[in-house]
């Protein structure tokens, strides 16, 4: 809602200039977005008039004005063409200042001296000003613009324009006389409103049109006001101003006069061409294929959702909405029917998403407007009718319906200051209704019973009350203290304080944690996720961005994928988050949300002088990912994929499949061959593991083992063995074949090449044997290491490797 | 004989001046008080001297062998000095050259900023309670006080999977579904961090981003402790000379509402580019929880009263590291990240 502070000084005497009356508006709970003066930086521009206009003897293109602006007659050159004999213009005299500064020097065009400009609209920034014949040239004023007037005071421009943001539930303030009443609140002044906006009703002849409601629950009232006599020309300058400043174009007396006491009443209104409506006017639902075709010249296709209001022949307007184009009052209307009704919010709300249609009639009526305004406005209406000498209000009728009722609203005083912590006395409570307006009495001890004037239709419950009390006092009485209710000890449950712990392990290991967005593109996600098993959402924001994500590596590939191509290709990212996975499509109940862990590798460590640079290969990440196993107690197992879902997506000999406890928890992969670089990636490997699994059968229990006081024996042990065989098995073997006393068996070295006979690999194992009871002897150890070599040369056709 | 003496004194000082390793010093003293040195062998000729004069010659060697003796002594520890200096010299490294780099990643920024929120509720006894992210509109709007087709709905772009299931747009469901679970004990004290969405992107609106939502219920919580609890969050979080202020403001399911500003952490209030000259900065909203939102958790609002408030994550991510653009959160570059 844009507020002109000249306006509102017509109902209110305030001595605050515009940015103090944003201020205390903002405080008081109407928050004020912008403060804008009108007049955009020129200075003493004057209206002149064009009394001679002749072509440039030397110059085609340029025309030489003389023009006089009242005090004296200037020679003025200029490019434009527009202008006629007797035009009323804007001119810039020398001295005069235009936005951005520019002051204004007489001039030499090719040899004639030009005493100042004529201005266009864009170089003053003024917008919806003028004749037609103005656009793109210079500013064509009305005939009747007085010569040697400033063009500042003529347009009203010395004006300073409050953009109020309103919330939902003050839609109060979509009207001028109501945003009069919130600055006389918050001031504690008590504004002048016309009798209409306290709530009288005129009285007209009843007129013979008739009205019909058929849906009484979406159309509480149908007012019409009958006008004859109708003389269309433009509406006054001092109307027209007005109407600029609140952001409306003037068009003519009738439409402006609807416009204005919209702004002035908050209700919105309609004006008809009565003599091309038949018979009688009805509010209803359309009818299937039923159109119309509406003010701005579209063919909208109507449904039986849509309110109409019809005359014999059909749909003549979209209730709330939009006029049609057949009954528009045009230049030769003589009969006017103004509407003034009252459409029900949702059900305008829903039409004007489904037409793409807005306006401000269908935003005041979303928002809610006063039923009871609705006559009292037509009153308003008629008086301008006559002081514009528009046209003869003549008639009258109305639709009604049961409106609202006042109600009463009992305030407790001690419950006032138990809610906000205040300490307020009745005194100053009452003089908050006092500033409001409100009228109450004292029902019993402490219980004020309030009265709610139909304007406030957002105070329903004594709790609205009691923030109206709050903000007109202002919120900075209310006290800091200290909730004193019980005591409570604040803690994280187990599977938040493992999913930090997590994070944590993750980042400790080098990784770097990313967010991504949640929907992603449908095609990739299946890719990666599960094939045609993902969420789409009706409205999304791109296509790309159209499914609920049922993997985190659609979002972390792309991330990766933006970073190398930015040249940060040395990679360790990883994500926590949701995936969606719905039990049935479409989605009759809520999804499974399951939290999932993922990562991307790719390059490796930074080049450095001092080390050599290790590779975030998939080694590197098995080893980030067995370090944040052991931090969570729990021991993963990686078993070759078969899953035909991974080929051709994953590396088939440098990927694995990751179970815990011989349940699924996730996989580990190299991406393929060529799909690396589709992808934008160089070789990366990733992972995702599946949280729930992990924290449910995690351990973070730590039990603390002493060690033996007696020394281990260490061995070490190089075999030669088909290079099939994965090493995890014979070190496993390994394990079983030392006894008990050995403690550890670890594989230090891995060796193809020079010496080791084609298709097998040298694998060398260290030893570790430990007694809890003794120092052990070289020769048991021997022993053991025998056993070991003997049964691997059997089981694994190894050799020995001296 | 005796003329030999001093002799072997004189040329062994004189070696021992030029030698310059522990190597030669050792070698030297081989040569002259090994088996074969020279004044051993001297003490070996000592059978060849009458028996008197023998107790003399012997004293007169055994002089001279303690001399050279400290002598040596005194060398060898000059020679290991050096020896040490030299070492120690060659040993020298170029301290300016990098260290060994540790690897060690990053946590989002506003993973770390929900983190910090969650530490100082918990702190004051706050529970984190947590909901889908996946919402019906029930939960998400009715119960909050938001019929269908309210206009303070338009406050919202909702992204919608059904008629009926939506993705949320605030955590403020997870008030509704926290107060279910609970009643009718007291008191429900929670906050919820967590995704939300709303259907816009620009410059300052991302289609995901993070709201953390607190809500306290119990029997006397008044307006004045949410702001006493608000301030002690902000100093917290900013510092402890920020101030708080409340305007009041709207949301369906608080009444009274407040809007909270804390005064300008970079300027103090004085007014800057970053508070628009205002000296204040709005980083959440709050209110009391409206009676009809109390009842349809399950609570009698004549006997127990709520407070509720929403932050918004990415605000304060963007105040606290001085971010001005907030798709820099969701751009995950890694030059970006590893501010953090």
């Amino acid at each position: 809602m844009r507020v002109s502070m000249k306006w509102l000084r017509e109902y209110i005497g305030i001595n605050l200039g515009a940015e103090e009356l944003a201020e205390v508006l903002t405080k008081g709970g109407i928050e004020v977005e912008g403060v804008e003066y009108l007049n955009k930086g020129f200075k003493d521009v004057y209206i002149g008039e064009v009394k001679e206009i002749t072509s440039h003897p030397q110059a085609d293109n340029l025309q030489i004005c003389t023009v006089d602006t009242g005090s004296q007659e200037v020679t003025l050159v200029s490019g434009a063409t527009n202008m006629l004999l007797g035009d009323r213009v804007p001119v810039a005299v020398p001295g005069t200042i235009l936005p951005g500064g520019k002051v204004i020097e007489p001039a030499e065009f090719r040899g004639v001296l030009s005493q100042g400009m004529l201005c266009s609209d864009k170089e003053l920034e003024i917008e919806g000003v003028g004749l037609d014949r103005s656009r793109g040239g210079i500013l064509i004023l009305n005939s009747d613009a007085p010569v040697g007037t400033r063009l500042e005071d003529y347009l009203g421009l010395d004006d300073w324009v409050l953009e109020l943001e309103l919330y939902p539930n003050r839609p109060d303030c979509l009207a001028m006389v109501n945003v009069a009443r919130e600055v006389g609140t918050l001031l504690g002044i008590r504004p002048k409103v016309s009798k209409w906006a306290q709530g009288e009703t005129p009285t007209w002849p009843q007129a013979q049109q008739k009205v019909e409601i058929d849906n009484p629950d979406l159309s509480l009232r149908y007012a019409a006001l009958l006008v004859d006599n109708v003389k269309i020309m433009p509406s006054p300058l001092w109307m027209q101003n007005k109407l600029r400043a609140a952001g409306v174009r003037p068009i003519n007396n009738i439409v402006d006069i609807t416009n204005y006491c919209m702004l002035e009443m908050g209700q919105p209104l309609h004006a008809f061409d009565r003599d091309k409506l038949t018979g009688t006017v009805r509010v209803r639902l359309a009818k299937e294929n039923e159109q119309i075709v509406t003010l701005d010249g579209m063919e909208r296709k109507l449904d039986p959702d849509t309110l109409v209001i019809t005359d014999d022949n059909g749909p003549v307007a979209i209730a709330g909405v939009m006029g049609g184009l057949d009954s528009e009052v045009t230049e030769t209307t003589q009969r006017i029917l103004f509407e003034s009704a009252h459409f029900l919010g949702s059900s305008v709300r829903r039409t004007s998403r489904r037409l793409g249609l807005r306006s401000e009639a269908s935003n005041r009526f979303e928002k809610g407007v006063n039923p009871h305004w609705a006559v009292s406005t037509l009153g308003r209406v008629a008086e301008l009718l006559v002081e514009l000498r528009a046209g003869e209000p003549v008639s009258f009728t109305e639709k009604v319906n049961n409106l609202p009722e006042a109600i009463t609203i009992d305030v407790y005083l001690p419950k006032v200051n138990y809610i906000l912590g205040t300490d307020y006395t009745e005194q100053e409570v009452r003089k908050v209704f006092d500033n409001l307006d409100f009228s109450y009495k004292e029902k019993s001890l402490g219980v004020l019973a309030v009265e709610i004037p139909s304007y406030r239709q957002d105070l329903k419950i004594e709790e609205d009350l009691i923030e109206e009390i709050a903000r007109v006092i202002g919120y900075d009485r209310i006290p800091t203290t200290l909730a004193h209710g019980s005591q409570t000890q604040g803690r994280r449950t187990p599977e938040q304080a493992f999913r930090i712990k997590l994070r944590r392990s993750l980042i400790g290991a080098g990784m770097n944690e990313v967010l991504s967005y949640s929907f992603v593109k449908k095609e990739i996600d299946e890719i990666w996720g599960s094939k045609g098993g993902g969420i789409a959402l009706l409205n999304p924001l791109r296509e790309e961005l159209g499914t609920m994500r049922t993997s985190l590596l659609p979002g972390l590939l792309e991330i990766a994928a933006r970073n190398t191509s930015r040249r940060n290709t040395d990679l360790l990212l990883f994500e926590i988050g949701n995936v969606y996975l719905p039990k049935e499509l479409p989605l009759r109940e809520l999804p499974e949300e399951i939290s999932k862990i993922a990562g991307i590798a790719q390059g490796g460590s930074k080049r450095h002088w001092h080390i050599p640079q290790v590779k975030h290969d998939f080694f590197y990440v098995k080893g980030i990912l067995t370090e944040i196993a052991k931090e969570s107690g729990v021991e993963l197992e990686y078993r070759r994929t078969s899953n035909k879902k991974y080929d051709e997506l994953l590396h088939p000999g440098r990927s694995a499949e990751i179970f815990l406890n011989d349940e699924y928890l996730g996989f580990i992969g190299e991406i393929y061959p060529q799909l690396d670089a589709e992808l934008g990636l160089q070789r990366p490997i990733i992972f995702e593991l599946d949280f729930a699994l992990m924290f449910k059968h995690s351990s973070l229990e730590i039990i603390a083992k002493s060690y033996p006081r007696f020394p281990a024996i260490q061995r070490d042990l190089a075999v030669v063995v088909p290079e099939e065989i994965p090493a995890e098995g014979i070190k496993k073997r390994v394990y079983e074949l030392g006894g008990d006393l050995l403690k550890e068996v670890e594989i230090f070295d891995v060796y193809q090449g020079e010496s080791i006979p084609a298709g097998h690999k040298s694998l060398a194992l260290t030893m570790r044997y430990q007694s809890g009871e003794r120092t052990l002897k070289d020769e048991e150890v021997n022993t053991f290491n025998s056993n070991i070599l003997a049964g691997i040369q059997q089981e694994f056709k190894a050799e020995w490797r001296k | 004989m005796r003329e030999e003496i001093p002799k072997i004194k004189e040329e062994t000082l004189s070696e021992l001046q030029k030698v310059s390793s522990i190597e030669e010093l050792q070698e030297l003293k081989v040569r002259v008080m090994g088996k074969k040195g020279s004044l051993t062998s001297l003490l070996k000729q000592m059978g060849s001297l009458k028996p008197e004069e023998r107790p003399q010659m012997g004293q007169i060697i055994n002089d001279v062998r303690n001399d050279l003796e400290e002598a040596w002594e005194e060398k060898k520890i000059i020679l290991e000095k050096e020896a040490l200096n030299r070492r120690l010299d060659q040993e020298r490294i170029d301290i300016s050259l990098p260290g060994t780099p540790f690897p060690r990643g990053h946590q989002h920024p506003l993973s770390k900023v929900i983190e910090e929120i969650e530490d100082i509720f918990l702190g004051m006894g706050f529970m984190i309670a947590e909901g889908p992210e996946i919402e019906t509109d029930y939960y998400n709007f009715e119960a909050l006080n938001l019929p269908k087709d309210h206009p303070a709905r338009d406050m919202q772009d909702t992204f919608f999977i059904t008629e009926d299931i939506l993705l949320r747009t605030q955590t403020s469901p997870v008030q509704v579904r926290t107060m279910e679970k609970i009643a009718p004990q007291l008191p429900v004290k929670i906050i919820a961090p967590g995704k939300v969405f709303r259907n816009d992107d620009d410059a300052t609106h991302s289609p995901m981003f993070h709201q953390v939502e607190g809500l306290l219920v119990d029997k006397g919580v008044r307006m004045s402790d949410l702001k006493g609890l608000l301030l002690y969050f902000s100093r917290q979080m900013f510092g402890e000379s920020r101030e708080i202020r409340l305007r009041p403001s709207f949301f369906p399911f608080t009444e009274p509402s407040a809007e909270v500003d804390v005064s300008c952490m970079l300027c103090g209030g004085n007014g800057c580019r970053i508070c628009k000259y205002t000296g204040w900065i709005e980083i959440l909203g709050s209110g009391m929880v409206h009676p009809r939102v109390l009842e349809m958790g399950g609570y009698n609002p004549k006997e127990v009263t709520g407070f509720a408030f929403g932050i918004g994550v990415e605000r304060i991510a963007m105040l606290k590291y001085g971010i001005e653009d907030m798709r820099l959160l969701f751009d995950n570059d890694l030059r970006f990240l590893e501010q953090f």
